[in-house]
């Protein structure tokens, strides 16, 4: 399915004192099976944009559209349902006595029968590497297993998009790795991914095309390449080293990714 | 962005009072209230009081959303006086209703006495900031501390819980819309079902304030807090002549109130 969101704005407690424009006009798509990055700093207007993805916020001028339709004449649950919105620190609203349940939740509310639920469980939890926790109290888990419990009650609606709040923040690498090796499989899927970050090595090892939102506006957009060769200061650390390398070796190219940067630099050594 | 809380930060002469002065004197009326037996005492207090919100400069519609939350008992309060009361000349009958005079005094004076009492109380939340309030508190209550009892520990309490209802807020949206898209409703059902929807919600929210509560502890001790003992404050109170001022008026304007 095909997300955009056109000309949105928000503007957070109008008519008061505390009044804030949180987003002044962004637009972006997301195509079927591509995986969005989105990267700005803090306060640029990131988490704000997502929750317009599912509607949880409404614009306060400007529409989302869900394959060319007004996202606001489908039924909300619908909506939900095919777009699937993992928070930042999604562990925190972890409720259930077992991970199995926790994961249930969102598949028993979409009316499914226990079997399909128990296999939408599985299957979830089997895409995070976390079947063996099925039993546990997530209370009970570290906070890479935490995390992993949280996005697979997401996973579990079968959402045709899934966007990532910042889903690395404060994890281990290895578990990171493994939620990047997750993007990647998802896409392979055909499930579109928005992957928000702040780390700029992780979007880059994955991202389609990538989005930067400054002060509530898309200051960039197009492929990693494009945006982040456009911006060498805010690149990830292969797009720093080879355009630093650029003056004296042009033919090194625009590599963006881990293997793409070595094959370069190894083909410029070779060469 | 919520706006948690009655204060209303603006420059005022009354914001500028010392929160005791203004304690003592909420105190005094809210007690002294009850010994104003005429309406025209009431009318004289009220007056008063109107002066008072022009001073603290809260908007007269701020102003009365702090008396929202008693409107229902306000309105039960009334209708029991008028069609119970059965003093007076009757105006009107139906069936078993009747109105008389002295119910509808009665009803006009309780009114505005319930009125003034919460209007009272709600211009000292509205001008004074929560800290300066639980200072204000533990100082008033710092001569208990010679019969042990905790006057810091309980200001603390107090400071501590009033800095946290916005972060759970904070906390409750998030998990709310977390939940949401998940596929939670917290709008459809009967009030049961409704109820019974926010347990995916009040759970986490538990589990997050006791663990909140143990890295404030944590956090606390290790800058070396031990509680109340030989502890400074970086904010000290004064007490300056116009607080005794101010509280020489309420006590007037009471005296005057109960004499009228």
């Amino acid at each position: 399915m095909r997300l955009e969101l056109r000309d949105v704005h928000h503007t957070y407690a109008p008519g008061t004192p505390f009044e804030v424009e949180a987003l002044r006009g962004v637009s972006l798509a997301v195509g079927p099976g591509e995986v969005l990055g989105l990267v700005g700093g803090t306060g640029s207007g990131k988490s704000t944009l997502v929750r317009h993805m599912n509607l949880l916020l409404v614009p306060t001028i400007g529409e989302v559209l869900v394959d060319g339709v007004d996202a606001m004449t489908l039924k909300k649950s619908e909506l939900r349902r095919r777009v699937g919105l993992v928070f930042q620190f999604p562990e925190a609203a972890l409720f259930a006595p077992t991970v199995e349940e926790d994961v249930a939740f969102a598949p028993r509310r979409l009316g499914l029968d226990e079997g399909e639920v128990e296999e939408r469980v599985r299957g979830s939890l089997r895409m995070l590497g976390a079947e063996e926790l099925a039993a546990r109290s997530p209370f009970a888990l570290s906070g890479g297993e935490k995390r992993r419990v949280a996005i697979a009650g997401v996973l579990a609606m079968g959402p045709e998009i899934l966007v990532l709040d910042e889903p690395t923040a404060g994890l281990d690498p290895a578990t990171r790795e493994e939620l990047v090796a997750l993007i990647r499989n998802l896409r392979d899927a055909g499930v579109s991914v928005v992957l928000v970050s702040h780390d700029l090595d992780e979007v880059a090892e994955v991202a389609d095309r990538v989005c930067v939102l400054r002060d509530g506006t898309v200051h960039a957009s197009g492929t990693p390449a494009e945006v982040f060769y456009g911006d060498p200061e805010m690149a990830p650390a292969t797009v720093r080293v080879a355009s630093l390398l650029k003056a004296s070796t042009p033919e090194i190219g625009i590599p963006v990714r881990f293997d793409e940067t070595l094959a370069a630099l190894k083909a410029v050594r070779g060469g | 962005m919520t706006t948690l809380g009655q204060f209303y930060p603006v420059a005022s002469p009354v914001h500028d009072l010392d929160p005791r002065a203004k304690i003592v004197a909420t105190a005094v009326l809210v007690a002294g209230l009850f010994l104003v037996d005429s309406t025209t005492g009431l009318l004289f207090v009220a007056a008063a009081l109107v002066v008072l919100v022009i001073f603290s400069r809260i908007p007269v519609r701020r102003f009365l959303r702090l008396l929202r939350p008693v409107l229902f008992i306000v309105v039960l309060t009334v209708a029991f006086q008028v069609f119970f009361s059965r003093e007076g000349a009757t105006l009107f009958r139906w069936g078993f209703l009747e109105v008389h005079t002295g119910g509808l005094w009665l009803a006009f004076f309780l009114a505005l006495r319930i009125l003034l009492l919460v209007g009272v109380a709600g211009v000292l939340t509205a001008t004074t900031a929560p800290v300066a309030l639980a200072d204000g508190i533990e100082d008033l209550l710092s001569p208990l501390k010679k019969v042990r009892f905790p006057a810091h520990e309980v200001a603390m309490m107090m400071t501590i819980a009033l800095r946290f209802i916005p972060t759970l807020g904070e906390e409750a949206e998030k998990i709310k819309g977390a939940q949401a898209a998940r596929g939670a409703d917290f709008s459809e059902g009967g009030p049961l079902r409704r109820a019974h929807s926010f347990v995916p919600v009040l759970v986490p929210l538990t589990v997050g304030a006791f663990r909140r509560a143990d890295e404030l502890a944590e956090a606390m001790e290790s800058r070396g807090y031990r509680g109340g003992e030989g502890r400074t404050r970086y904010r000290e109170l004064r007490f300056r002549a116009r607080d005794a001022l101010a509280l020489l008026v309420t006590v007037l304007i009471l005296l005057i109130g109960v004499l009228l």
